[in-house]
């Protein structure tokens, strides 16, 4: 019993998987006396398989082990893109240490970061000091690496800030590989600096407002860090003051678009930097809307981590979640506050994070509650336009709080403002405070601060109006690109929960893809309403593919439509597909005529398909002509059917044996073909031929709905094929019955 | 990328073994994409070789061109340029630990029992070849199960057999594959 797709296979193999398989369903004791009766004389055979039986439980386990392996971990770009190296080299081809560059000596690696190696070096002339030298990797000089590299030299030679590593020199090794000269920071990453000197939350806040002043330094220039990270703030010691550098802006891009434009995308969404600080948008699959605000979130992670000790979404779980899962967590997820993530902690974990900043944990979470949960959780909106829309917008909003100031972030609420005047002006309330409370609660300034909130609030709203319209229509996009990457992940479930309301008027290619796999997802589980739904929003929306793909699009409609029954619908499909399809010349004027007649048509549309036969016809002829019987036999079913509704039953007669004629038979057009036939019989009075027909047909349909429902192939028919030929079979048996 | 959709609407036409015109087209785009994407992500990360073929089948197939036999198919060619990408780095991995350049593992200095899970996927592929070369179906589908990490259902729409001729070939491929290992070893 070999499949029909074998070709080559050693026969013996073949024999020994049969036994293999029939022994392992029987009972281990019976084995061995299946064996021997199969085998026979064959006692090697019988050797073979009792060994590769008693070898399966050790095999599974061989196996288990191995696939373990099977990860990418640790893949580096070295050793996978095509060399290109100026010098033909069969290592890895580092620069050596001790090894001159220009007016540099290396003294030794301290880091590797994007796709560079970072050496400590020694700068000779004008001035002995030492410096950070930051050289492309040897063996990988594509040319995205380098105009990233490119990029990055660019960049940093633009920033003068003093919370920004200064770049002083570059140049190019002898190999060619790039490299530049920064200010060497040396310090600890944010976060451990913190950490090890028990930073309290004020001195933490302070920190981070002047790394938001650098990043809004790098914005004011047209820069968008893009990998904000703690490995990428660096807090060094100046003039015995913490001062916090921010190092690596090598995955920036520049908004103003005057870096290099060479491969800066590699055609790829390729998701750059750290998980748990990327924003939603610079992980999504279509994005090319990375801005500001994607560092603003990555401040406020960084803020979150520095107030709670956590980042808001679990790190590691991230990365081991793949990425569409990480899509999908960081896009949906809603972050818990800083201060009630300290709450969910174990009781030793939570004494670490107190100790770190001087503050035993409930006072902690106090002092996180309100203004600084609000100021973090607003950074991290998912929706980038909630978010500050600055890096300094989320400083001066820290700030406020360090002045006790009203804070943005939080709802205005009359008794919140009540509070804020009541700790700025501690002294004087202490005093009086009941007389000072009924003063200023009734009238005065809270009202007045209240006032000129709702004013403001006022202008914003209208620009904010204008705004919504053109972010809607991106995240329309965005929606589409998610729900296709859904799809791909087998998740049509949820992804046409995610199309339910979006009404993409505009062509896009994903678009179309979309519509096309959620409407097929229906079909195949008879979902006929909202299969048809999808379908149409397809047809309206793809106008980008041939016509080859379209017309197999309405093929997919047509039936769908058929089978929901709603009759005026169908007619307008049909209008519409013969609106379309006459005019040119059309190859696949076919699929439209014999989807245009599925059901019976009166004489004004049969009168209005005739451009379309006639395309028909002549391209029936020519696939004669050139002997190609798979479209002419396709061709001649749509003749067919035409033949048929136009009351010719003899032609469809005859058009229907030409079609079986044909070599290569395609079970679906063989179906298809024969139901038409069983029409015409029927037509012309002969119920015994009509019976025998549809039978025939009946059986082939039944032996296809065997088993589980796929979308098919054109060697044997796709799932609306199958469909069509149901809808005439029915048409068939219903006349046949007494 | 338009070699890829040409390539993809000739399978969708049933034309030949338009798999294996696939196969170099699709390898140099999921390295770099592989590659690409671990050098972004610092430190000892894994990641899921299927998910990187449905993010390459998104960005490769997407599109008009999206039909479902294709993409079956594109996943049979991605199995093997997945293999491909595995067993290199395998390969690397393995060199690390022993040093030196190995093309192919010297089987007989390796004790079975002691082999890390890398120098195994070694082993197993040295065997697969030898494997292919007595019966390529029951090869492919080790490839697209193992290396690919499909399901039953989408290897045998792919190689346009059933699923229970898959469950078949797998049951007994891997206890070949094993029981050849260790005769050589």
């Amino acid at each position: 019993m070999s499949e029909p797709g074998q070709e080559i296979g050693d026969a013996e193999l073949d024999r020994d998987e049969e036994l293999f398989t029939a022994a392992r369903e029987l009972e281990p004791a019976a084995r061995r006396e299946f064996l021997r009766r199969e085998c026979g004389e064959d006692s090697a055979a019988f050797a073979r398989i009792v060994r590769l039986l008693d070898a399966e439980g050790e095999a599974e386990r061989f196996f288990a082990e191995s696939g373990s392996a099977l990860t990418l971990t640790n893949m580096r770009l070295d050793d996978t893109i095509e060399l290109r190296t100026k010098v033909g080299s069969g290592e890895k081809g580092e620069e050596t240490v001790g090894s001159r560059i220009g007016r540099y000596k290396l003294v030794r690696r301290i880091g590797e970061g994007g796709c560079g190696v970072v050496y400590l070096a020694e700068q000779e002339s004008p001035v002995r000091r030492l410096v950070a030298l930051k050289i492309i990797r040897l063996g990988m000089e594509t040319r995205s690496v380098i105009a990233r590299f490119e990029a990055e030299r660019q960049v940093l030679a633009m920033m003068d800030h003093p919370n920004i590593a200064r770049v002083f020199d570059a140049g190019a090794t002898e190999r060619g590989a790039p490299y530049f000269v920064m200010e060497l920071v040396r310090g600890v990453r944010i976060t451990e600096y913190c950490d090890r000197n028990r930073l309290t939350v004020r001195e933490r806040l302070g920190l981070f407002v002047q790394v938001c002043h650098a990043i809004q330094h790098a914005h004011q220039k047209g820069i968008i860090h893009g990998d904000v990270k703690p490995s990428n703030i660096m807090v060094t010691m100046h003039d015995g003051q913490p001062l916090p550098k921010v190092i690596d802006f090598g995955v920036a891009r520049a908004t103003e678009g005057q870096l290099t434009d060479k491969s800066q995308n590699s055609g790829y969404a390729q998701p750059i930097g750290t998980p748990s600080y990327m924003s939603p948008e610079q992980l999504a699959v279509s994005s090319r809307s990375v801005d500001t605000r994607s560092d603003v979130y990555s401040l406020g992670v960084l803020l979150y981590e520095l107030l709670a000790g956590k980042t808001p979404f679990d790190g590691q779980r991230l990365l081991e979640a793949g990425i569409g899962e990480m899509r999908r967590i960081l896009a949906e997820g809603v972050a818990v506050r800083p201060s009630e993530r300290l709450a969910s902690l174990a009781p030793a974990e939570a004494a670490r994070i107190g100790a770190g900043r001087r503050c035993a944990l409930p006072k902690l979470a106090a002092l996180l509650r309100g203004d600084l949960d609000c100021i973090a959780l607003k950074a991290l909106d998912r929706e980038r336009g909630r978010r500050y829309e600055t890096a300094n917008g989320l400083a001066e909003d820290v700030q406020r709080h360090l002045h006790d100031e009203p804070v943005v972030a939080c709802p205005p609420r009359r008794l919140y403002r009540f509070l804020k005047l009541v700790r700025r002006n501690r002294g004087i309330f202490a005093a009086g405070a009941a007389v000072a409370a009924a003063l200023v609660a009734g009238l005065g300034t809270s009202t007045w601060l209240y006032l000129r909130e709702r004013e403001a609030r006022e202008r914003a709203v209208a620009a904010e109006q204008q705004q919504a319209m053109l972010r809607q229509e991106a995240e329309i996009r965005e929606r589409i690109a998610q729900t296709a990457l859904l799809i791909s992940l087998e998740r049509v479930e949820q992804a046409d929960r995610l199309l339910a309301g979006v009404a993409l008027e505009g062509a896009t290619v994903e678009g179309a893809a979309v519509y096309r796999m959620v409407g097929e997802w229906h079909a195949l589980a008879r979902r006929w309403d909202a299969a048809s739904d999808r379908f149409e929003a397809l047809l309206r929306v793809n106008s980008l593919d041939g016509w080859d793909a379209l017309s197999l699009d309405y093929l997919r409609c047509g039936p769908a439509l058929v089978e929901l029954g709603d009759a005026a619908r169908y007619d307008r499909f049909r209008e519409a597909a013969i609106l379309r399809f006459s005019g040119a010349h059309n190859l696949y004027a076919d699929r439209i005529l014999k989807v245009s007649l599925l059901v019976p048509a009166d004489p004004q549309v049969l009168a209005r398909l005739r451009p379309i036969v006639s395309d028909t016809e002549r391209a029936f002829a020519e696939a004669e002509a050139s002997q190609d019987p798979f479209p002419a036999a396709w061709r001649a079913v749509s003749l067919a059917l035409w033949s048929l509704r136009c009351g010719d039953a003899e032609a469809a007669l005859r058009w229907g044996r030409r079609c079986l004629a044909y070599p290569e038979s395609n079970a679906s057009r063989t179906a298809a073909a024969r139901a038409i036939m069983a029409l015409a019989e029927l037509a012309l009075g002969r119920g015994e031929v009509a019976r025998a027909d549809a039978d025939a047909v009946r059986e082939l349909v039944e032996s296809r709905l065997r088993g589980t429902p796929d979308l098919g192939n054109p060697m044997n028919g796709f799932w609306f094929d199958w469909l069509f030929v149901g809808i005439l079979l029915r048409e068939a048996e219903s006349g046949l019955r007494p | 990328m338009s070699e890829i959709t040409q390539v993809l609407h000739s399978l969708g036409q049933g034309v030949g073994s338009a798999a294996e015109d696939l196969l170099p087209l699709v390898y140099g785009d999921l390295r770099r994409h592989a590659a690409w994407r671990m050098a972004q992500e610092s430190g000892a990360q894994t990641l899921q070789p299927t998910a990187l073929l449905h993010e390459a089948w998104l960005r490769l197939g997407r599109g008009g061109h999206g039909q479902w036999q294709n993409r079956a198919h594109f996943f049979g060619a991605a199995a093997e340029a997945m293999r491909r990408i595995l067993i290199e780095n395998a390969r690397r991995k393995a060199r690390f630990k022993r040093g030196g350049d190995l093309i192919r593992l010297d089987i007989d200095e390796l004790e079975l029992a002691v082999t890390t899970p890398d120098e195994k996927v070694l082993l197993l592929d040295e065997a697969l070849e030898r494997l292919r070369a007595k019966d390529p179906e029951k090869a492919t589908v080790v490839v697209s199960k193992f290396f690919g990490g499909h399901s039953n259902r989408e290897v045998a729409q792919s190689m346009g057999v059933t699923e229970r001729t898959v469950e078949r070939h797998w049951a007994f491929a891997k206890a070949w594959l094993f029981q050849d290992i260790r005769s050589h070893a």
